[in-house]
């Protein structure tokens, strides 16, 4: 049973491995002689231009600086929320969930005219402004259910001791909240990395494109042309720090989904 | 810390949330009423509804929006019992079940087009390792991707394989809240493994499986980069969708006000499918709670 589920799981990805190790007349048929494994596909990858490694390190940039922008904003708002009662509460809780469920490509038109007029294309900068706005719903959501499971004694008693808001936060509040920010923090650069429709409007300079985008466009050619060694071996290039991430991370990612949906 | 405070620590958030979420949509329902094309050289002007009914005689879009729906509701479905089988699996306390629940994630956690391209292989005919497959059995090859009347199943597919993890995770939240004496007192009874699912498991996994569904619903009707990558909406538009639909008026026909037209229009379907999921869901509720002895 284990068996099965993880060949269903990890059977694609592993045959993309396979491809990716494979000489590209190995791919249509099978070779009558000379030895069919081979780091080709990985080197044209790499040497491509720009190289491979580019994409990566431009999706890493706009996770990491998405991350910690959301963060910034969730956790006064989370804070905010969770102190708040009455009509404000729930209308605010409502429209995060709303927010959280909407699927994000319908909103990729308007997204672009606003880059278009502020001047905000081809950067990858401005593009971790609407990656904030699309993972705020979920990482406010998490984080005000992290909030209320603290106790409220441990705030009033440092409110009693002097302690202003600020201070109660980044004293008291916020390393009890260490497990709950880093698996938001996962959870929102996950949703940035794999982000599509925006990255496929905002960014045209070849050199600024984002991992999915170059995947999507390294295989956008029809599907007789497409260099599938090369294409193989660039889907896990990009899986590679994912599946880091993943292994390294999984019980946050899962606490971090779980409560979600509990308090959800 | 007064009331004013709280409200003012929310501000910033909602202030960028409403500029993200909301202004697409009030500039949605402004350009869906002026037309904004090539033949305006992209300038607004007013064509007094003109677009919305374009759309009502679109039949393109009717079809887009059958298929969309036809998408969403077989891959939820599917997503919905396989991952309620795959929690039920990780729940159990096997050997190794930390790494196992990690490389069961994986799926979900890879960026769509990079699965997708991966299926495109998988698929493709006559090279991929299915038809390969298929032809050591003494078969011919089929084209899963070229195929009019049965290429959507296989982009539910990949959609499954990429999204059952998730589903599967959230269940898994559900189980681990059901107390385990309460299972082991029905087991005791001599009650069987099924009808312990039936009467005790899946009745307090209720929310869980709503949460699911209507999230993955949302998400499963606006469907976009799996099908940009994985078929292109083809062959012969049998698997475009309505966001893809929306895409091409946008970028390729380049007529915002088509384009926004049928992005409300999209949005508002959304609305009134997951309104009526959530009333169906929570008249459901009340009747199983009211119908409860107390």
């Amino acid at each position: 049973m284990r068996l099965l589920v993880l060949l269903w799981s990890l059977g694609p990805l592993l045959w993309q491995l396979r491809t990716s190790l494979l000489r590209p007349e190995a791919l249509v048929a099978p070779l009558l002689d000379g030895n069919p494994w081979t780091l080709a596909n990985y080197q044209l990858v790499l040497s491509g231009d720009p190289p491979f490694w580019r994409y990566l390190a431009n999706s890493t940039l706009v996770g990491l600086v998405t991350t910690v922008l959301t963060l910034l904003l969730a956790v006064p708002c989370a804070y905010g929320l969770h102190k708040e009662r009455g009509p404000v509460r729930w209308g605010v809780g409502l429209a995060l969930v709303a927010a959280a469920m909407f699927p994000t490509v319908l909103l990729f038109l308007a997204l672009l005219e606003i880059a278009r007029s502020f001047g905000l294309a081809n950067n990858l900068l401005s593009l971790s402004l609407p990656y904030t706005a699309l993972s705020l719903p979920l990482a406010v959501l998490l984080l005000r259910a992290a909030f209320a499971d603290l106790p409220p004694e441990l705030e009033d008693a440092a409110r009693l001791e002097g302690l202003n808001l600020g201070q109660r936060l980044k004293h008291v509040l916020l390393p009890l909240l260490g497990p709950a920010l880093a698996s938001t923090a996962i959870l929102v650069f996950l949703a940035s990395w794999n982000e599509y429709a925006i990255a496929l409007t905002w960014i045209s300079r070849n050199d600024l494109l984002t991992l999915p985008i170059a995947i999507a466009r390294i295989g956008g050619g029809s599907v007789f042309t497409i260099p599938y060694g090369a294409f193989a071996a660039a889907t896990v290039l990009g899986s590679l720090p994912l599946l880091l991430l993943v292994l390294l991370a999984q019980r946050s990612i899962v606490s971090g989904l779980t409560r979600g949906a509990v308090k959800g | 810390m007064n009331k004013r405070g709280t409200t003012l620590l929310m501000l910033p958030a909602l202030l960028l949330l409403a500029a993200v979420f909301l202004y697409p949509l009030l500039r949605y329902a402004w350009l869906s009423l002026h037309a904004s094309s090539v033949l305006t050289g992209l300038v607004p002007v007013p064509n007094g509804g003109a677009n919305w009914g374009r759309l009502l005689d679109d039949a393109r879009f009717w079809t887009d929006a059958v298929q969309t729906l036809r998408f969403a509701l077989v891959s939820v479905a599917l997503e919905l019992v396989g991952g309620l089988a795959l929690a039920l699996l990780l729940h159990r306390p096997l050997r190794g079940r930390g790494p196992l629940r990690a490389l069961t994630l994986l799926p979900w956690a890879l960026p769509t087009t990079v699965m997708a391209l991966g299926w495109r292989w998988i698929l493709n005919d006559p090279h991929g390792p299915l038809n390969a497959a298929i032809r050591s059995l003494g078969g011919s090859s089929y084209g899963f991707l070229s195929t009019p009347a049965t290429t959507w199943f296989f982009v539910v597919l990949a959609d499954v394989w990429k999204t059952m993890p998730f589903v599967a995770l959230l269940l898994l939240a559900g189980l681990q809240t059901i107390p385990l004496d309460l299972e082991e007192a029905l087991r005791l009874e001599g009650a069987s493994r099924l009808q312990i699912l039936r009467r005790l498991t899946l009745p307090l996994l209720v929310p869980y499986l709503s949460l699911a569904l209507l999230f993955r619903l949302a998400q499963a009707l606006g469907v976009f980069d799996l099908i940009q990558v994985l078929t292109g909406g083809g062959p012969a538009g049998s698997t475009e969708s309505l966001a893809l639909y929306a895409y091409l008026n946008a970028m390729r026909f380049l007529d915002f006000g088509y384009a926004s037209t049928v992005m409300l229009a999209t949005f508002l379907l959304l609305l009134v499918l997951l309104g009526g999921g959530w009333l169906l869901l929570r008249r459901a509720g009340l009747e199983r709670t009211s119908g409860r002895p107390a």
